[in-house]
């Protein structure tokens, strides 16, 4: 076989153009999501560094870190971790059990499942404005 | 043509193991979760760190967390780039950013937990 660099129409073109059944669009998120997921434990041990330079410079980054800004972005975060361990189960199942007979009904339980921990999460990490949003309410 | 593809072997260890270290990274990932980012109050000072690294099972397990971690990352990231026909050059740059950046990386984890 000739040696190609590239699809006659470029790489991006000929991944657009693939038929997306709901097994190819997991495909891609779990891609997508694995390459955030890894992007983000450069960050994570990058950020945990200041665990070396003592006390002050930790906590002082720990505040940043619980403000408004930075906790939703760590909730957006946790459903990338949800979908990709998930989905990530399924691919074992249909790798080695017999997860491909089954493995659209699998997909509707990972996204499910993810949805319901995704909000309980946000429920968790947000229960004080929460309970003094109902509170102002009354 | 393997030569330019940059994969050499069959690849099977790494496939197995990117899902053994799966399947064992949804327990720990989503248990450091619900531990560490569901309360903002709870172990997110200095001095809750270090009652914690007091203890060596702590200690053995972030640092399993951590290289499992990684690897699985970054071996889930070259095999993306292994389904796609690179010329040498660029196979082996990616590989070499790759390899580089997880043995940084892994360095800079295991010197913060060993600080302590």
């Amino acid at each position: 076989m000739a040696y190609q660099p590239k699809p006659p129409d470029g790489w991006l073109k000929t991944n657009l153009r693939y038929y997306k059944h709901p097994g190819s669009w997991a495909w891609i998120l779990h891609r997508i999501t694995g390459l955030g997921l890894t992007a983000y434990i450069f960050v994570h041990i990058y950020a945990l560094t200041t665990l070396t330079q003592g006390p002050k410079a930790f906590d002082d980054e720990m505040k940043l870190f619980s403000t408004p800004v930075f906790k939703v972005l760590e909730w957006l975060l946790f459903s990338l971790v949800l979908y990709h361990a998930f989905n990530g189960v399924r691919i074992v199942l249909v790798d080695w059990a017999n997860g491909a007979k089954y493995h659209k009904k699998i997909l509707t339980v990972v996204y499910g499942l993810g949805v319901v921990l995704f909000i309980g999460m946000g429920i968790l990490m947000f229960r004080e404005p929460i309970a003094n949003m109902f509170a102002s309410l009354k | 043509m393997y030569k330019h593809t940059g994969s050499r072997g069959s690849g099977a260890p790494g496939w197995v193991l990117q899902r053994i270290t799966g399947l064992l990274l949804v327990i720990v990932v989503i248990g450091h979760y619900f531990v560490m980012h569901a309360d903002p109050a709870s172990g997110h000072t200095y001095a809750a760190v270090l009652e914690r690294m007091h203890h060596p099972l702590w200690k053995m397990f972030d640092l399993t967390f951590i290289t499992v971690g990684l690897w699985h990352g970054l071996n889930g990231t070259w095999g993306i780039f292994r389904d796609y026909k690179m010329k040498p050059a660029v196979s082996l740059t990616i590989y070499g950013v790759i390899i580089l950046s997880g043995i940084a990386f892994w360095v800079l984890g295991v010197n913060t937990i060993l600080s302590f």
